[in-house]
């Protein structure tokens, strides 16, 4: 069963005035484990398509299902506690809580879930150490750099324990150096642990490391390629 | 639930500046509230407590018309068996008999118009607080012979000097005018000027040997256990006697009794309007803290805080600064009251001694705060609060995240 199916997904904007055709008739199916980029110019409505699978945008038509739970129609208050459950979340601007430690960060969607404070603590831990900052555990966001704060939100996004993670832009804002460790972090994570990961992005880097590349124009899926992947170095980890 | 009364703690030191201000104004606005509503507390029970104490009490018996015409007829009937019924009363902690008529008042400078009270000495000695009301000369307890008493600033007015000697005329109860000389003992001054100019003392057995053939009373003042049982008291005296009007003193003193609530209502609107600017001060600063965090609550609500928890946040966070600012407002109100109440606040930079005297003030106020004007004040900080935390907290959860990302 595929971790997330697109069946004849489009989107409008303005349908009564001046219509906008974001998405057009996308049907797509990613797999458990696929690292897989939706990558296309500003506009092509691939931010859009992440969003519909993030289940923070209804599609005009079609339908959207997450682990064979269709999405689409779902009510707000239900489809939060669904993406609380099921979907890990990496914004370009690492949107994370400035009063709160790395630790906290991670935690916090625990919390949310209702968990064990022991096991909250616990796993915020070692997922801080698995993306590096074992040291920074109690560090505020200003007090750490920007491919820091990012780590933190990788970490958060997994700590909830999703079906897949949806990373919108992760490395925009990131220095080389930052995006490529970053990303070394998120390809390890989906060797080892099989995460599956979704990104939107424009980010060269960023698409040498997808397995799998699809790429919009005008709203719709203009390709859909699997590529031999640029190989991850343990060292850079 | 600890978790989001420690992230709004958290969030309320983002900007501690801000948030600085706004607890200061909760603080002193609290601080202020209280302290005006338990000196117009004390402002309106010094006067009413001066006002019963010293003259009116809290009932009084006269001759159904005396009040209204004045008359020197016009005295109580069968006095002798309502004293015997008050002294029998449980609830009369004491009374006097008083005899009065108006007059005139005549010195070698000017002629006025007074009120000639006379009174039993030890009756109203125990009665009333009158004569600590002296400041200068003897009492009616001297042995001068027909003594009087004047009010200072009538003194003043007749240039006169203790030992100088005035024409008090009046109608006996025989309609006849009468005169007879008195020779002023001393001055006493009241918290009313206006009082002090009005009303004369004599002695009631002086008054007796020119007014009347035998004792006559035009009035009986009578205190209470307390306050509160005035109505039911002149209830039964009016039931059981005829011929007699019996009051309390919220009857006798109608401008007392309205000075006293419309105290009450400056009170409230005193707090309404400290409120009402706690509510905007609360309002402004969770606006400002909403539009500069939409990002934010946008990614908690994407990564799954349900909006009933977002809803929270906001409101622990306006909740959680206006209780720290509260409670510190209220404590140091509730210890300024305390040191106040002993001390007493000195009114005089307002107005002056004289200036409070003129009207019937004392200059010091002593401030009451009732328990249960606490928990109002405190009830209605939590509403308002309630209130204006609502708005920011509802604008939060109708955050679009996909709005805010645009």
């Amino acid at each position: 069963m595929p971790i997330v199916k697109t069946k004849n997904l489009s989107k409008v904007y303005n349908p009564e005035t001046v219509p906008v055709h974001a998405l057009r008739d996308v049907n797509i199916s990613i797999e458990k484990g696929e690292f897989t980029s939706i990558v296309g110019p500003s506009g092509s409505g691939k931010t859009t398509l992440l969003n519909m699978i993030g289940g923070l945008d209804k599609p005009t038509s079609g339908t959207v299902e997450v682990n064979g739970v269709q999405i689409t129609g779902m009510k707000d208050s239900k489809l939060i506690d669904f993406r609380l459950h099921n979907i890990g979340f990496v914004f370009q601007h690492y949107n994370l809580i400035p009063v709160f430690t790395a630790r906290e960060n991670v935690s916090f969607i625990m919390l949310l879930q209702g968990r064990d404070k022991k096991e909250m603590q616990q796993r915020a831990d070692e997922l801080l150490d698995q993306v590096g900052l074992g040291d920074r555990k109690d560090a505020r966001p200003a007090q750490m750099s920007g491919g820091q704060q990012q780590r933190v939100a990788v970490a958060r996004a997994l700590a909830s324990e999703p079906k897949f993670i949806l990373a919108d832009e992760p490395t925009a804002n990131l220095d080389g150096a930052s995006a490529m460790n970053l990303l070394d972090i998120m390809q390890r994570m989906n060797r080892e642990q099989h995460v599956t990961f979704v990104f939107s992005t424009h980010d060269k880097r960023v698409i040498d490391r997808a397995r799998r590349v699809i790429t919009m124009v005008d709203g719709a899926v203009h390709s859909d390629e699997y590529q031999k992947a640029e190989e991850y170095d343990e060292s850079k980890a | 639930m600890k978790t989001l009364i420690t992230i709004s703690w958290r969030n309320i030191w983002r900007h501690p500046a801000r948030s600085s201000v706004l607890l200061v104004a909760i603080i002193v606005g609290l601080w202020a509230g209280v302290i005006a509503v338990g000196t117009m507390n004390g402002l309106m029970q010094q006067r009413m407590d001066y006002m019963i104490e010293s003259e009116i009490t809290h009932a009084q018996i006269h001759h159904p018309e005396f009040l209204a015409e004045g008359n020197s007829w016009m005295f109580i009937p069968e006095h002798d068996r309502i004293a015997a019924w008050l002294e029998n009363d449980p609830r009369v902690v004491s009374y006097t008999s008083r005899t009065l008529t108006d007059g005139m008042l005549q010195s070698p400078v000017k002629t006025s118009g007074v009120r000639i009270r006379g009174l039993d000495i030890e009756s109203e000695s125990r009665t009333t607080t009158f004569h600590e009301n002296m400041v200068e000369g003897e009492y009616l307890d001297t042995d001068m012979r027909n003594a009087v008493i004047l009010g200072k600033r009538l003194a003043e007015e007749h240039n006169m000097e203790i030992g100088n000697r005035i024409v008090l005329t009046f109608e006996d109860i025989n309609n006849e005018l009468t005169s007879a000389s008195f020779n002023i003992a001393g001055f006493y001054e009241s918290a009313s000027s206006d009082y002090d100019r009005r009303n004369v003392l004599i002695r009631s057995e002086d008054f007796l040997d020119i007014l009347a053939d035998r004792s006559i009373y035009h009035e009986i003042a009578i205190m209470l256990e307390n306050e509160d049982k005035a109505t039911a008291f002149v209830a039964d005296l009016n039931s059981e006697f005829s011929g007699i009007t019996a009051q309390t003193w919220r009857e006798l003193s109608p401008e007392l009794s309205m000075l006293v609530e419309l105290g009450g209502i400056m009170v409230y609107f005193i707090t309404m309007l400290i409120m009402i600017a706690l509510a905007f001060g609360i309002l402004n600063t969770m606006l400002m803290a909403l539009f500069e965090r939409m990002r934010e609550i946008s990614m908690l609500i994407s990564i799954g805080m349900s909006r009933l928890r977002v809803f929270l946040m906001i409101m622990l966070e306006s909740i959680v600064l206006t209780v720290t600012g509260a409670a510190t407002g209220f404590v140091l109100a509730w210890l300024s009251l305390w040191h106040f109440t002993g001390a007493g606040i000195n009114l005089e930079i307002f107005a002056g001694e004289e200036g409070f005297a003129e009207i019937g003030w004392d200059q010091f106020v002593y401030p009451i705060m009732s328990t249960g004007e606490y928990v109002a004040i405190i009830s209605v900080v939590i509403t308002i609060t309630l209130l204006a935390s609502l708005y920011p907290a509802l604008k939060a959860i109708r955050i679009d995240p996909l709005e805010v990302e645009k």
